[in-house]
């Protein structure tokens, strides 16, 4: 059990140890999120839940903004939970966490409930975090003296009302918001929004703040525990591949995870306590063991960029070239050393 | 009276252009004739999910009034003609929790139509359609189910094909040459209105009587009320004793009793447990957690919790461990472990044929410019 003091802030509640599992026959059978959900086929956002209800185990609370992972799982008077959870608003994942976790200090300090470590996860799509919900998790991330999870699940768009366009959605996408036209191809011209490294750089106090992909299950699960574990407010960035508004054959969706490491546009990092540690596939981009595949590869697999033409392809690598080469940390921070400094 | 309903059930995302094309098309061509017409997707259907069936409806009437009746009805019932637009619909739908599987002939009139597409024999698909206590049609537009996603339309005419098909089974509604006029105005392009004639002109209907169909009666639930819901309409999380380790050491998860989605599914994994290695891919990767564990480490699809999106396939390195096989291939939801256990011989054979006898099935695009290599190939 992890115990540490800020001064003037009183005792951290302990939080649960929850040690990384060693590869995917240690990980146990228990399921805490199952089946039964109205989600499209081959939902990796689905798939998130579920692993990251695994990873916490039993003792856990969720709360969960409004979203795809509220409506199509607490689907007319049913649910696919076995543990606790609860719906909150669109942007207030961070005031649901900061709240949960206080309440259950102050009832356990009043001796109103048993004292123990349980697990608090707050949960929001990108439209909900890096729309919406941004200055609630910046606030939360503040309040360090409460031991908590915020992760974002970023399917690129708010897929729940038919996939309109997010400060996530990627250049170029179609959304209902962006749809392609004669005579305007790209009607998004925005670049995604890089929330995981802005939440971490403007948050010192926070101790973990992570990039995490279902692509590889027992990586983003061993994530989630060592957010847990660590204390404090946390924050993970996950990318679910999401077959109804990227327009895929929803089989693909583990390969297009993958798809989004290997071409560079996704990388995994964490910021431990103040230091940036690459992993996975990402690290190895970074040290030039593994070269990036041609972003093209990714792209023309989905249908919200089948209006792209060589040009917009060109653009695309152009920015993940730029992102890798350019920037201050490569996939992190996204502006280089001006002359004068 | 020419008044009349038609209603459209199709797979979620999938079909959503399909069904829509369809809808306007009624309206349309009703409204040449000079009556008018309302196309509605049915509200509690949105947010829609890849695959999970869904419904529009079409309604044609000589006045304001009669459009209006239909329009207070959550769902039209007695409609004239049921459209399936993929025949392992057939199969029963289940839209949402508490729905139970309703008989893809439930909203259907007594002596309408049900229209579908399907490669299948007439008989096949009358095996799967739940009986239903008054006669119908059964008519067919033979095609494979026209699958694509929310943005890339696949444009193979099934949409046309349909409407030229329902002027046949319901001219009551419109006449074929309204029907054609308004596709010709809709998509300005003569080979739309060539295909619809055609598929006009071969659409033959056979009558179904209460005697034919799958005896079986499917499950349905009853609705908890108002009163009792609980304060703060509390759902009550899923009970964890009712899964679980058993002695043997296997796992069944508690599992969503009032929604089961397999209705979702158009391909199911078949799995070869002879060369399975028990790497856990597949049970781990399961978005709908329908894997099984048994006592002997392996995993068994539950096939009333698999909604068949194929993600075990894709991960799964053994070659020849899960295949993804055409929904039609199949008449229950049994383990496929169960079966296995009992006779290792006998499942491989069942295993290789249902492998090797059915026609392809696809979600819809694989990669971009597929459809367009498809047709290349096939006319090669």
């Amino acid at each position: 059990m992890s115990e540490t003091t800020v001064e003037g802030f009183g005792e951290f509640v302990e939080t649960q140890v929850l040690d990384a599992w060693k590869g995917p026959k240690k990980v146990p059978h228990e399921e805490f999120f199952t089946s039964g959900h109205r989600t499209c086929q081959g939902c990796e956002s689905a798939q998130l839940m579920k692993l990251m209800a695994k990873a916490a185990g039993p003792r856990t609370i969720i709360l969960g903004a409004t979203g795809c992972m509220y409506v199509a799982n607490t689907t007319y008077y049913s649910t696919p939970w076995a543990v606790p959870w609860m719906h909150t608003q669109l942007g207030s994942a961070g005031s649901a966490a900061t709240g949960t976790a206080a309440g259950l200090k102050a009832l356990m300090r009043k001796g109103k409930m048993k004292d123990e470590p349980i697990n608090v996860i707050s949960f929001c799509g990108d439209g909900g975090g890096a729309d919406m919900g941004l200055s609630a998790i910046s606030a939360a991330l503040q309040h360090t003296e409460y031991n908590h999870l915020i992760l974002m699940y970023d399917n690129e768009s708010y897929a729940n009302t038919d996939i309109q366009v997010s400060g996530s959605s990627p250049y170029g996408a179609h959304t209902t918001f962006s749809a392609p036209g004669k005579v305007q191809r790209i009607m998004n011209r925005r670049w995604k929004k890089n929330t995981a490294a802005m939440l971490a750089a403007g948050h010192p106090d926070c101790k973990y703040v992570a990039t995490v992909c279902t692509s590889n299950p027992v990586d983003a699960m061993n994530h989630v525990r060592k957010a847990l574990s660590i204390g404090g407010p946390t924050f993970i960035h996950s990318l679910d591949p999401c077959p109804k508004g990227w327009d895929y054959d929803p089989r693909y969706s583990h390969e297009l995870g993958e798809l989004a490491i290997e071409t560079g546009i996704w990388p995994l990092y964490e910021v431990v306590e103040g230091e940036l540690k690459m992993h996975g596939k990402s690290r190895r981009i970074l040290r030039g063991q593994l070269k990036r595949k041609p972003v093209e590869e990714y792209l023309m697999r989905q249908g919200r960029f089948a209006h792209f033409v060589q040009e917009d392809i060109d653009y695309f690598q152009g920015k993940i070239d730029q992102m890798w080469e350019e920037w201050l940390i490569p996939g992190v921070i996204p502006f280089s050393a001006g002359e004068e400094s | 009276m020419s008044t009349g309903s038609v209603e459209v059930i199709y797979r979620g995302i999938y079909q959503k252009t399909l069904a829509k094309n369809i809808c306007r098309g009624v309206v349309f061509a009703a409204r040449k004739e000079g009556k008018i017409g309302i196309a509605f997707g049915r509200y509690s259907d949105s947010p829609e999910r890849n695959g999970i069936p869904a419904k529009q409806f079409a309604v044609v009437a000589d006045e304001q009034e009669e459009l209006e009746e239909y329009l207070s009805r959550y769902e039209p019932d007695n409609n004239d003609v049921t459209i399936a637009c993929d025949d392992t619909l057939c199969k029963g739908v289940e839209s949402w929790a508490w729905y139970g599987l309703q008989p893809i002939n439930k909203l259907l009139g007594e002596n309408g139509t049900l229209l579908v597409t399907s490669t299948q024999s007439p008989n096949k698909l009358i095996n799967f359609i739940h009986r239903k206590a008054s006669p119908y049609d059964l008519a067919l537009v033979r095609s494979e189910a026209s699958f694509s996603g929310l943005w890339v339309y696949k444009d193979d005419h099934t949409d046309v094909r349909l409407l030229g098909a329902l002027a046949k089974v319901a001219p009551h509604m419109f006449s074929i040459d309204s029907m054609l006029a308004a596709i010709k105005e809709q998509f300005k392009d003569d080979l739309k209105v060539t295909s619809a004639k055609k598929s006009y002109d071969d659409t033959e209907a056979q009558p179904v009587s209460t005697e034919q169909g799958n005896e079986e009666v499917p499950y349905s639930f009853e609705l908890p009320g108002w009163k009792e819901m609980e304060e703060g309409i509390v759902i009550r999380g899923m009970d964890m004793s009712k899964g679980g380790t058993g002695k043997d050491g296997s796992y069944v998860p508690v599992r969503n009793e009032v929604f089961k989605k397999f209705s979702t599914r158009t391909m199911r994994p078949v799995i070869n447990f002879e060369t399975c290695t028990k790497c856990t891919l597949c049970w781990l990767n399961c978005p709908d957690t329908c894997f099984d564990v048994t006592a002997d480490g392996l995993y068994d699809a539950n096939m009333e919790a698999c909604c068949g999106c194929g993600v075990c396939e894709a991960v799964c390195p053994v070659k020849e461990c899960v295949t993804m096989v055409n929904e039609e291939a199949f008449d229950d939801n049994d383990s496929q472990w169960a079966m296995w256990t009992k006779d290792k011989d006998g499942y491989g054979k069942w295993l290789a044929e249902k492998i090797a006898n059915q026609p392809a099935r696809s979600h819809g695009f694989h990669h971009i410019g597929q459809y367009e290599e498809d047709i290349a190939n096939d006319s090669a």
